[in-house]
């Protein structure tokens, strides 16, 4: 069920009233896990079953992980664990794809091999839920969190509907105490999470599908070569979409938790205002490169070893960030791209943070300018279906086609330049502050046209229930 | 007092409690309580939400009273949710109606039904090529009814990747892969459509009002043709009709459209990244490609016991003296019927279908249509043998 559909309008209104009329708090978890498993079965029944099955599995183990007396068997059934989460994720996500490399290394020996396609259907945010899941496992291993004793919590924390598909990646840890105590409904919070809500719908509807998309769609589809002015404004939509359409989704879901009365952490923070390439890693999708952070970049020994393990562990790790998001040697090259930047960046911090000019104004905002430019130019790899595509692409960006076409309307044009301006505006001067304090900020009256005129767009765009960018991972 | 803003700097800014070892007393889940707490902006917010609850029902009341105050009227959008409806409805020996707009506007679904003794299904989509929908009927091994397809040359011999193909596959994929939220949210969506001017995706919304901005473009920009405006009403069996404002002799709205459909019909120029004479043997591949994968699935919809038959809907006007330019007759219809073995019917054979007159010179108006089809149908009895 999409957050941008009539039918999870009518599902959330029945939702959050029924949950509210219910007194008991152990019957209102129930009904909240009833109602997640109707979110999710609504995109195909039986994803429903492997979901519950990844649950109840991660339930066990993590039981088993807290029993183990000795160091030797908690790390066993931590093995197992991570092992029955990545092998769900690498059938119903890689099979084809490993499959299909398998098949060119053997060509490459001279072996001829057909392999059966394998028709599999991607179960609708399985990334998402399995990193749900292996982080409870993950925190009883490092001795962090305790295994619950409620599977229906545990079921919940990680079915929970806003943030099942598509993140933010909710930790165990950070969910189940949440499930303790019933939250007391209070009208600020959930006239608040109303207005994220709007918000989000908002940046996904009228900013990412209306004013980008289109002409994102329309350049990275076309099969000859473009001018520079057309490769560039095709690549800046594209980042804008991808934000507008993940940050919307975000928000639609700490805004949708919020009206049930649970607290979910930021998943973005204003990253287009990034200066340099860690900046923007604590900027986009946090819920995901914390999760690297703690569960692959710190473990494989973080900044505590020589600086080139350090570089090869961020390159290491950035390559799986990039496999996480999908099944293509383009989203490989999008991750390796990003280690590189930030070994680059390592690099430059350590011959220049000293120097007098190092923090100056001019010297920041050429940064920031160079991380939005740099990351622009990983997006080409990341939007590309092939390398053909972005190959094309990057030779049209620096003006490497002799004979190129222009295929973006005026009005294209003028769209992806005002709302990327728009963007980075609100991006820079929001950068060391957050929503909350702005909506403080700023007098009643602009709060209730700013959502008064969201909510109008909304309606008037109607838009087209398009699938959020990242169902798809 | 510390705003709640540095308290929630500092909140973020604290290790994470579940870090630490919980006290037995936090161990219910073996984490502390709650240790992150949302800020929540201090507003007045419940006038504020009333404010703006009044202020989006004013605006949407207004918004309804001028799209009816501009000649729209409630109907059904029709998407692939609405084609996927139409496309569950049929049943082995149904008599189906695919192709173009024309067998939309033209073919009148109570007429077929009194001539041919069956309620036709209706899957015609505007501006899309019938073979995506005649390829998936021939393999739905079960159906061996009866096909009505429509043929606009350059639509149904549009090669892969453009549109009206995309059209047809999107709507077929739909078909195969709706998931049970997408058709809840259909079943929402048509009360609301039919009653409510201005919920149409492609016409009142504001990416459309954007489009309709008099800004020019860049000399030389490859930039798509305009899509012609509202002209015609849909119901749930994907009844096609056209409003009267377009029907009426010499309208505005009419002559309007007569406009877009010479940019939309007329070729565009070959790509500058391929050569002129490659692209074209491309375009052939294509065509040939076409007629060899319509000729297979009209052998495997024959071989099951179903006909097909084809049918040239009448158009007049500018466009019909551009149609015969640039996809001659001899060159689409008559290899197609002689390719395929497939019967047709050319509204231009016979003279009791070709004296309609289309007002925005593709489609007829509502009235003609029934009278149109009430003369096809001995055609089409002949044709289909019944």
């Amino acid at each position: 069920m999409l957050f941008n559909s009539l039918t999870f309008v009518v599902f959330f209104v029945v939702v959050v009233t029924t949950y509210w009329s219910i007194r008991s708090w152990h019957v209102r978890k129930n009904f909240l896990v009833a109602a997640s498993y109707i979110f999710y079965g609504a995109w195909n029944p039986p994803f429903a079953a492997l979901l519950f099955s990844t649950t109840a599995m991660d339930f066990w183990l993590g039981r088993q992980i807290g029993k183990a007396k000795d160091r030797q068997s908690r790390r066993g059934w931590l093995v197992a664990s991570v092992c029955m989460n990545l092998s769900m994720l690498g059938f119903f996500k890689y099979g084809n794809f490993l499959l299909q490399n398998f098949q060119w290394l053997l060509a490459r020996i001279g072996i001829i091999y057909q392999p059966p396609h394998l028709d599999i259907l991607l179960p609708v945010g399985i990334s998402f839920y399995t990193f749900h899941s292996l982080s409870y496992t993950l925190d009883i291993y490092r001795g962090v969190l305790q295994p619950t004793k409620s599977l229906r919590d545990f079921i919940l924390a990680v079915s929970f509907f806003p943030q099942l598909v598509a993140g933010p990646i909710v930790r165990a840890g950070d969910f189940l105490p949440q499930l303790v105590r019933p939250p007391s409904l209070r009208a600020g919070q959930f006239l608040w999470g109303l207005l994220l809500m709007t918000m989000g719908l908002f940046e996904k509807i009228v900013l990412a599908d209306m004013m980008l998309s289109g002409a994102a769609d329309r350049v990275f589809s076309y099969g000859g070569p473009l001018i520079a002015v057309d490769s560039w404004l095709g690549v800046i939509a594209f980042a804008g979409q991808i934000f507008f359409d993940f940050a919307g989704y975000s928000s639609c879901a700490i805004g949708a938790a919020l009206c049930l009365g649970f607290h979910l952490k930021d998943n973005f923070r204003f990253p287009y205002a990034a200066i340099g390439f860690s900046d923007f890693w604590r900027r986009w999708h946090i819920s995901l490169s914390t999760f690297l952070r703690d569960y692959l970049y710190i473990p494989l020994g973080g900044n505590q070893v020589p600086a080139l393990r350090a570089a090869t562990n961020l390159v290491i790790v950035m390559f799986l960030g990039g496999l996480w998001h999908g099944a293509a040697w383009t989203f490989v090259v999008w991750g390796l791209l990003h280690g590189s930047y930030l070994v680059i960046e390592r690099v430059c911090r350590v011959l220049f943070e000293h120097k007098p000019w190092a923090n100056n104004l001019g010297t920041r905002a050429m940064a920031g300018f160079a991380t939005y430019v740099a990351v622009c130019i990983a997006w080409v790899f990341f939007r590309a279906s092939d390398f053909t595509i972005a190959a094309r692409m990057l030779r049209g960006m620096f003006g490497g086609h002799a004979h190129a076409d222009a295929i973006l309307s005026t009005r294209e044009m003028s769209q992806i330049v005002l709302v990327t301006i728009g963007m980075i505006v609100a991006h820079w001067s929001l950068r060391d502050s957050n929503i909350e304090t702005a909506a403080q900020r700023f007098p009643r009256w602009v709060v209730t046209a700013a959502w008064a005129f969201m909510a109008c767009a909304i309606i008037f765009t109607q838009g087209n229930s398009n699938a959020f960018i990242y169902f798809q991972f | 007092m510390r705003s709640f803003t540095s308290n929630f700097k500092n909140k973020l800014r604290l290790p994470r409690l579940f870090f630490r070892k919980p006290l037995p007393s936090e161990s219910v889940h073996g984490g502390p309580p709650l240790e992150y707490e949302r800020p929540i902006p201090q507003q007045p917010w419940r006038g504020i939400a009333v404010i703006v609850v009044l202020v989006v029902i004013a605006a949407t009341a207004a918004w309804e009273f001028y799209s009816r105050s501009i000649g729209y009227a409630p109907t059904l959008n029709d998407n692939e949710d609405l084609w996927t409806l139409a496309r569950r409805k049929v049943k082995p020996e149904s008599i189906v109606i695919i192709g173009d707009s024309r067998a939309w506007f033209d073919v009148d679904l109570d007429e077929i039904q009194k001539g041919l003794g069956k309620q036709p299904v209706q899957l015609a989509m505007p501006g899309s090529c019938g073979y995506p929908v005649l390829a998936d009927l021939a393999k739905d091994e079960n159906f061996h009814g009866t096909i009505i397809c429509s043929v606009v040359p350059r639509l149904f011999f549009a090669p892969p990747g453009t549109p009206p193909m995309e059209r047809g596959e999107k709507a077929v994929r739909r078909f195969h892969a709706q998931t049970l939220a997408q058709r809840a949210s259909q079943y929402l969506a048509m009360p609301l459509e039919e009653r409510v001017a201005f919920l149409k995706q492609e016409e009142l919304t504001l990416d459309d009002f954007l489009k309709r901005l008099p800004i020019p473009n860049r000399p030389g920009a490859l930039v798509p043709p305009r899509l012609p405006p509202y002209f015609g009403t849909i119901d749930r069996e994907r009844r096609a009709r056209m409003i009267e404002e377009c029907a009426r002799p010499g309208s505005e709205l009419a002559k309007q459209i007569q406009q877009i459909w010479i940019p939309l019909f007329t070729p565009p120029p070959p790509p500058t990244y391929i050569p002129k004479e490659q692209f074209m043997a491309k375009m052939m591949e294509a065509i040939e490609d076409r007629f060899r994968d319509t000729i297979a699935a009209v052998e495997k919809i024959r071989a099951r016991g179903g006909k097909v038959v084809f049918v040239r809907l009448p158009h007049s006007g500018g466009l019909k003296d551009l149609e015969g330019r640039v996809t001659p007759r001899a060159q689409t219809w008559d290899p197609l019927l002689k390719r395929t073995g497939v019967p047709g019917i050319h509204f231009q054979d016979f003279p009791e279908l070709a004296g309609f007159n289309c007002p925005e010179w593709s489609h007829l108006s509502a009235g003609d249509s029934v009278e149109f089809t009430r003369r096809l149908v001995p055609h089409l009895r002949a044709a289909l043998q019944m």
